[in-house]
């Protein structure tokens, strides 16, 4: 059993933490809410996401498991105005998800959660250094790296306790640190890591600009990301294994 | 099997010169593939369960058993961009095309860059031992790749490729790229892999052969001869709904075909593109069609060809595989030129508009399968027989004239060359390409282009001949001119024509208005039909060969003789002379 009501903005937000890593994903309704966790074909990056009941208008779910077309979704959500709600019931006779938004019914097939790449498991990590800054310092960041390169160091200066980003390319480098003050907190410990563009720029998508992220980092070791959306009912946490550094 | 040890051998392969080691270093991969057998209690794993199956498909480039239409749909600059992201910090694609550009082939391309850079979360959850990429693995990944469509799916298709290459070590990567790009070229082809399954599995090569023309898969064929040995290779059958490749011809003459089998089955030649007509009224397995059409190159053009779909499902009452040619027509029936029939081919959207504009009407000319029966075997004759009962009892039960039962192309059985000469000229009268001559005892050999099989060849060469005569047709011919008298010079001064035959072959009705037009004011005397022409026109004229012949007064004779066109720009004086047609016959 699953019905629910929740905001568009809230849907939308949630789909596209997801859809910037797979094309389809495995939604766990819970009864406290939804909980989805996905992991790109390459395994290397993932998303695990928790949406709290108190995030929707009204929730009602007792354990049940579907498979979505996150495209298919988002184009659903798409149809959505800002400030609209939208209504969900699953028919478990004919495995189809009936979607209202105002007047509009849409009934969206299903796709068999077996068929969809298994779960990840969450590696449990020790990242010694923790740095809490603003989405959209996170994001000047991404943009001024790929700029000149298509990888990314991320670290931590204990000596002088700032975060870094580094970023070299052929020709051209960047350069930026972040000191106590530019940072909403940080946590000092030993760590530098290098990592791929092409996955830190899609995670860097969904996450909004006046959000406040933390990054927990370590030596050579996958980098953590969460932040809240939804007022603090929803949760997302990414996770970047990282590039071999050359040198 | 690890993907390392595929490489390794395939790059072994690749260093043999000899054929009959490179059968023997595929025999030996094929044994290595095969998985332990497994222990009588206990063990889960079943032989199926093991690589053969993949391997036997990897050493020739494909990914995909040869009658599946699934393709990676992946194309070249996706592929490099793969290479790209898993080979490094700030190597782009631009990178991997200026090295093809200096090292000339992809495998050595792959095989120049450093992968695994990038590491997987799985280093990190402590589940991740030793591993090495599988040949499974790789296969899997390579399915959900081709699996992969909709909005995103292109992206999706460079992830999971770039997944693969940061796996690889340089050799893995040279011969992942080749497969990804179907371009293998490690000299194994389909009569090696055949050879090393016969050999790895002790069966007879024919036996295999059979096999792999009924099923077209090579990989299940090496796991059966493996697993159920001789008897299951000789229980495989065609299945309707898995396309078989077409069975082709060669060029040839009316003289060779006749001298060697003394009798020909002749057929029309069709301007139109092969297709394979799968049916089954009950519905073919796996799909939810009834109907499903093959292009010669075993591609799924169902959708593009709505006519040949009706014309089964009207016609056909039991399950059949036939093969035949769709030819474009226009409003009144005629046919149009091939072109206009490969537009259809193509066509993606828009089918019923392309219609209109083109229709396509079959025409069948063998049958391979009928009623749960196999006729692959069975002399043409025999074959061409079951496709008549099988159109004709749907069609018109109590018709007794074949040309009137639709979608059936004709056939003759004749030993006179002059029989086939008319055959041949109706059929070019209708707008058709000529004939084709076949072995009337042959078996159906697909993908053979055999002897059994001929097209008539075209004309090798042309002769300008100076018309010298015709005779007023009758019937609907009675005011044109046909049947012309062809005439060389004989010696330097041009002064007297030799006739050399005659030819009435190759002409449709308007061309004989245009040349009557143009030859009647040339007319000398009549005598009954018979006109004799002051020599003044030249034409172009096709044949098979020059043959000695008391009946012209050059004493040769053109063996069908086709007209090609009027040489306006030539005078009699400029037309081909008797010891031209000397010197090519004594070539």
């Amino acid at each position: 059993m699953f019905k629910a009501i929740v905001s568009a903005e809230t849907l939308t937000s949630t789909l596209d933490s997801i859809s910037v890593l797979v094309d389809e994903c495995k939604i766990h309704l819970e009864e406290e809410g939804l909980e989805i966790r996905a992991v790109d074909p390459a395994n290397v990056g993932m998303v695990d996401l928790s949406l709290d009941a108190a995030a929707f208008e009204s929730y009602e779910a007792d354990g049940g498991l579907i498979g979505v077309d996150l495209s298919r979704l988002e184009d659903i959500a798409g149809m959505a105005e800002s400030g609209q709600l939208i209504q969900f019931e699953l028919d478990e006779e004919t495995r189809k998800l009936h979607i209202q938004i105002d007047g509009l019914e849409y009934t969206l097939a299903l796709i068999d959660p077996d068929s969809i790449r298994q779960e990840p498991d969450i590696p449990d990590l020790d990242l010694p250094a923790e740095v809490v800054l603003e989405g959209k310092d996170l994001n000047r960041s991404v943009t001024a790296a790929d700029m000149v390169s298509d990888h990314i160091a991320l670290g931590v200066d204990e000596t002088d306790e700032f975060f870094y980003v580094n970023a070299e390319g052929d020709t051209d480098d960047v350069h930026l640190e972040l000191t106590r003050d530019d940072l909403i907190d940080l946590q000092v410990g030993p760590a530098r890591s290098l990592f791929s563009l092409d996955y830190l720029k899609d995670m860097n998508k969904a996450i909004p600009s006046d959000t406040e992220v933390t990054l927990a980092l370590g030596e050579e070791f996958p980098i953590k990301m969460y932040f809240g959306f939804a007022e603090g009912d929803g949760q997302v946490t990414y996770m970047l294994a990282p590039r071999i550094q050359s040198d | 099997m690890e993907f390392a040890t595929f490489a390794d051998r395939a790059a072994e392969i690749e260093a043999e010169p000899a054929d009959l080691e490179t059968v023997d270093h595929v025999r030996a991969l094929f044994e290595e593939s095969t998985g332990e057998i497994p222990e009588e209690d206990g063990a889960d794993l079943e032989r199926g369960d093991d690589e053969l199956e993949i391997v036997a498909r990897y050493v020739q480039g494909r990914v995909f058993p040869a009658w599946e239409s699934t393709t990676l749909d992946i194309g070249p600059s996706s592929c490099y961009e793969a290479i790209a992201r898993a080979a490094g910090t700030n190597v782009g694609p631009a990178d991997v095309e200026d090295r093809l550009a200096e090292l000339g082939e992809i495998g050595d391309v792959a095989a120049s860059y450093e992968y695994g850079g990038q590491r997987g979360l799985g280093a990190f959850t402590g589940d991740a031992g030793g591993n090495a990429l599988t040949v499974r693995e790789v296969d899997e990944t390579l399915r959900d790749l081709a699996a992969a469509d909709g909005s995103g799916s292109a992206d999706r298709k460079i992830d999971l490729l770039f997944g693969l290459f940061n796996q690889c070590s340089n050799e893995e990567a040279r011969y992942l790229a080749r497969l990804v790009l179907s371009e293998m070229r490690i000299g194994v082809g389909e009569g090696t892999v055949r050879d090393a399954i016969a050999a790895a599995f002790e069966v007879p090569t024919e036996r295999v052969e059979r096999a792999l023309q009924v099923s077209n898969d090579y990989g299940r064929v090496a796991r059966v001869a493996r697993d159920e040995g001789l008897e299951g290779l000789d229980a495989m059958d065609l299945e309707v709904g898995r396309p078989v490749q077409a069975m082709l011809a060669q060029t040839g003459t009316v003289t060779g075909a006749l001298e060697e089998w003394e009798e020909a089955a002749v057929e029309w030649k069709y301007d139109g593109a092969r297709v394979q007509l799968h049916y089954d009224p009950d519905g073919i397995e796996a799909s939810n069609a009834e109907t499903r059409v093959f292009s010669r190159n075993m591609e799924d053009v169902t959708t593009a060809l709505p006519e040949v779909v009706e014309f089964a499902e009207e016609t056909l009452e039991v399950p059949v595989i036939l093969d035949g040619e769709v030819v474009a027509v226009d409003g009144d029936g005629s046919p149009l030129p091939f072109q206009e029939v490969l537009k259809r081919f193509r066509r993606k959207h828009d089918i019923a508009k392309a219609r209109e504009d083109v229709t396509v009407r079959p025409v069948f000319f063998d049958c391979l399968h009928a009623e749960g029966t196999d006729y692959l075997e069975s002399p043409l004759t025999e074959r061409h027989d079951q496709l008549v009962e099988l159109l004709a009892e749907a069609d018109e039960p109590d018709s007794d004239s074949l040309d009137e039962i639709r979608g059936l192309s004709l056939l003759w059985r004749t030993d006179d060359p002059d029989e086939i000469e008319s055959i041949d000229a109706e059929a070019l009268e209708s707008g058709h390409e000529g004939i084709m001559l076949k072995d009337p005892n042959s078996a159906y050999s697909p993908g053979r282009r055999g002897k059994h099989w001929r097209k008539r060849k075209p004309d090798v060469e042309t002769l300008d001949c100076v018309v010298t005569g015709a005779e007023w047709g009758e019937g609907r011919r009675a005011t044109f001119l046909g049947t012309f008298e062809l005439s060389v010079r004989n010696g330097d001064s041009g002064d007297s024509l030799e006739t050399v035959g005659k030819v009435a072959t190759g002409i449709t009705d308007e061309k004989l208005a245009d040349l009557t037009e143009l030859l009647e004011p040339h007319v000398q005397t009549e005598e009954g039909q018979r006109v004799e022409l002051e020599p003044a026109v030249v034409f172009e004229v096709g044949y098979e060969e020059i043959q000695s012949s008391p009946t012209y007064s050059s004493g040769y004779a053109l063996r069908f003789p086709r007209f090609r066109s009027v040489r306006h720009d030539k005078d009699p004086a400029d037309a081909d002379s008797l010891e031209r047609i000397e010197r090519i016959r004594d070539e």
